[in-house]
């Protein structure tokens, strides 16, 4: 009875999400509908089959956009996770204030999907830009970081490794419950710091990593703002900042063609579904629960 | 307390942080204009800056005090995000009454059938209008827009650098555009690569309008088709190219494509350029914002081309919704704002000359120096015979960001202007196909 009386606590306490779940589980449903119609939001939509899906096929600027994403992704995850991971560990080692670098190194990640901040880096890395002065003083001749469409989306790789702060605070909590025992225990066998980093805090990090490796892909497959913004919404330079859901978006509200641009969140769904899936079949090789 | 992650409190977090990323959001709106106090409540949207809001407002303010049982409720936005909320409301059901329309999306919203045929409503009255200023809102026999006031394209040169360089201006009237090279490569030689000679959007379509006109071809036939060549296209780019080589405009990567269009941002206001094109209803901001020594010139190549390319254009229509509740106070609100000379007074220029050519003649002597002289420019262009605009195509909106990626790509070298001009005209015969 008691038991029972709890569990409807529980479910009043959920009410709220339950009402949000509204708003994700209508549009869901009614966008997996849209994604086999033609529906240019100004008149009804009208049942198309798989022809979206069949246009993806040939859809040059859609590959682009993949490709933008993949290459985003597959860079920019693994090198923000590295410098995260080393940050944490030089904080871990006692540094005098670590309250206050703990904060300027999160900082960024509260700010770097802002448009304020991209903004700041579109100046800074702009054709005569600060960075641009800065390589000057060395003889070295900087391009033009935004508008070359070689160098524009190294830019926005840079501002994402830079947001390295939200990883790195749950690597920091990791490493704290790592017990200083095993290390006390390592030294004494002659065990160097590289080998304690390899034999004690990777594998006891490794439910750790594993968590941001799966958040940090997930968020990255979704960028929007950071490519949104260097462009003014056209992810030139010639495409080449043109991420998934930036084109998605010019499809869906730009080109007046919401049918495809749902197909598109479907496929997304996928591949990310896709990634994770792997990431969890994989982690199985790598990754240690000591419990 | 142990709070190690454990691995199924991990797998769910993970799982629910992925599932509530993925959703798409695709939801429908929310609106409704309540009546509350026996008022019509009209909803009017538009784009523009805050000193356009407060000429609208003047003028609105007008509008209600002569017509006490109608409300005005507006709204306004920059011009990018403003294109995609107007879609947004459409889709929601929930469109405005009034709104301000691109020239360009005039026809995406027409021919969907979401937009009021003005031609059915003779109470609204466009006999002030000149008849290609009628023609910029009609689709067929039918009227979905009229001119909120009217504007062209013009060379703007900042007198100040060029006294400083010693660099003549060229007859504003009937300079070519190699004129207009060798008059740039000069200010950047003189400056010693400190100013830019010019500088103009190749990817803006206002542009090839005038340059395809000028070689004698519509860049939209009046049947709603491609009408640019693939040879204009590369003449075009070839134009641009030639102007880089030798200095005249600045070298690759100078220019952001997103510098955005503001007078005081622009690359004319940094003193980096000498010279640039700039539609005429923004004279007064651009002269503000460069100085105030600005020199307004005609487009280059008038009359050595084919035929004559520039034309009398828009700035935004108004457009009413065809699923408006109130048509006809919205169209005594369109009549009040295209035909009374009071309005125009309080509101100005800011939206371009008035399409009324009587409000027009009427408000010049009050306007500002710099209103008066693009507004004179106006009327000196509309006393010669010009070719006349089309509205665009469905589809033509998708060409600005196509032209955008191929001018990248011809000015860094990796396209060559043949094949820039190939790959526009089946990348824009595709994006306009019925």
């Amino acid at each position: 009875m008691i038991r029972r009386r709890q569990d409807w606590a529980g479910y009043a306490f959920l009410l709220p999400w339950f009402g949000g779940m509204v708003f994700m589980v209508v549009p869901f449903f009614a966008s997996l509908y849209l994604a086999f119609t033609d529906y240019d939001l100004l008149t009804p939509p009208r049942w198309a089959g798989l022809a979206n899906f069949r246009e993806m096929a040939g859809d040059v600027k859609l590959h682009q956009s993949l490709k933008v994403t993949f290459v985003y992704t597959l860079v920019s995850v693994p090198a923000s996770l590295a410098v995260a991971l080393a940050v944490a560990i030089v904080l871990d080692r006692g540094v005098r204030g670590l309250a206050i670098y703990r904060s300027i190194y999160y900082l960024p990640s509260l700010l770097g999907g802002s448009v304020a901040i991209v903004m700041l880096w579109r100046y800074l890395f702009g054709y005569d830009g600060i960075v641009n002065d800065f390589l000057s003083w060395f003889g070295i001749a900087g391009p033009a970081w935004t508008t070359d469409p070689d160098h524009a989306l190294t830019t926005l790789i840079l501002l994402h490794v830079w947001t390295f702060g939200a990883p790195m605070v749950i690597f920091l909590a990791g490493l704290r419950q790592i017990p200083a025992m095993y290390y006390e225990a390592a030294g004494m066998d002659g065990a160097s710091t590289w080998r304690q980093f390899r034999s004690i805090t990777l594998p006891l990090l490794s439910p750790i990593i594993f968590f941001n490796l799966v958040q940090a892909l997930i968020a990255s497959f979704q960028t929007f703002t950071q490519g949104y913004v260097l462009s003014n919404g056209s992810g030139g330079p010639a495409d080449s900042t043109l991420f998934y859901n930036l084109y998605l978006y010019q499809k869906g509200f730009a080109e007046f063609d919401m049918g495809y641009a749902s197909s598109m969140a479907w496929l997304l769904l996928i591949i990310i579904a896709g990634f994770t899936a792997i990431n969890f079949l994989a982690a199985r090789y790598w990754v240690f629960y000591d419990n | 307390m142990n709070s190690r992650l454990d691995r199924r409190r991990l797998l769910t977090l993970a799982g629910m942080a992925g599932l509530a990323a993925t959703l798409p959001a695709c939801g429908r709106g929310f609106g409704g204009n309540g009546d509350s106090d026996g008022k019509v409540e009209l909803n009017m949207v538009w784009w523009g800056d805050a000193h356009r809001a407060e000429l609208t407002q003047k003028s609105l303010d007008l509008f209600q005090s002569a017509n006490p049982g109608v409300r005005v409720r507006t709204e306004y936005q920059d011009s990018s995000p403003y294109k995609d909320k107007l879609a947004a409301r459409f889709a929601a059901g929930d469109p405005p009454d009034l709104m301000a329309m691109r020239f360009d999306s005039l026809r995406e919203y027409a021919d969907r059938g979401t937009l009021l045929d003005l031609a059915r409503h003779p109470e609204l009255d466009q006999n002030g209008l000149t008849e290609p200023a009628r023609a910029l809102g009609r689709v067929g026999s039918a009227s979905y827009g009229v001119p909120s006031g009217l504007n062209t394209i013009g060379f703007v040169i900042d007198k100040t650098l060029t006294d400083q360089y010693g660099v003549d201006i060229p007859d504003g009237d009937t300079w070519s555009w190699a004129d207009l090279a060798t008059f740039a490569q000069k200010v950047t030689r003189a400056s010693g690569g400190k100013v830019y000679g010019t500088n103009f959007e190749p990817w803006t379509v206002a542009n090839l309008l005038v340059f395809a006109r000028q070689r004698g071809e519509d860049f939209f036939t009046a049947d709603g088709r491609l009408g640019a060549t693939e040879a204009t296209l590369t003449a075009w780019y070839q134009l641009v190219e030639d102007l880089r080589e030798a200095g005249g405009i600045p070298p690759a990567g100078f220019i952001d494509q997103n510098n955005g269009a503001s007078p005081a941002q622009s690359y004319l206001a940094k003193k980096s350029i000498a010279s640039q094109i700039i539609p005429t209803n923004n004279l007064l901001g651009f002269n503000q914002a460069c100085g105030g020594n600005l020199v307004l010139l005609r487009i280059p190549g008038e009359t050595q081309g084919t035929r004559r390319g520039q034309s009398v254009d828009t700035p935004a229509l108004w457009s009413v919704a065809a699923a408006s509740r109130h048509p006809a106070e919205a169209i005594k609100l369109l009549n009040f704002l295209i035909n009374d000379t009071e309005a125009a007074k309080v509101a100005g220029v800011t939206r371009g000359v008035p399409a009324n050519s009587r409000v027009a003649e009427t408000i010049a002597p009050g306007l500002e120096p710099d209103n008066k002289r693009s507004s004179d420019f106006l009327a000196a262009l509309q006393k010669e015979k010009l070719p006349a605009s089309y509205p665009y195509p469905v589809g033509a909106s998708k060409l600005t960001s196509i032209l955008k990626t191929i001018s990248t790509e011809v000015e860094f070298g990796r396209t060559s202007p043949a094949d820039a001009g190939r790959q526009f005209v089946t990348e824009a015969r595709k994006a306009i196909a019925p």
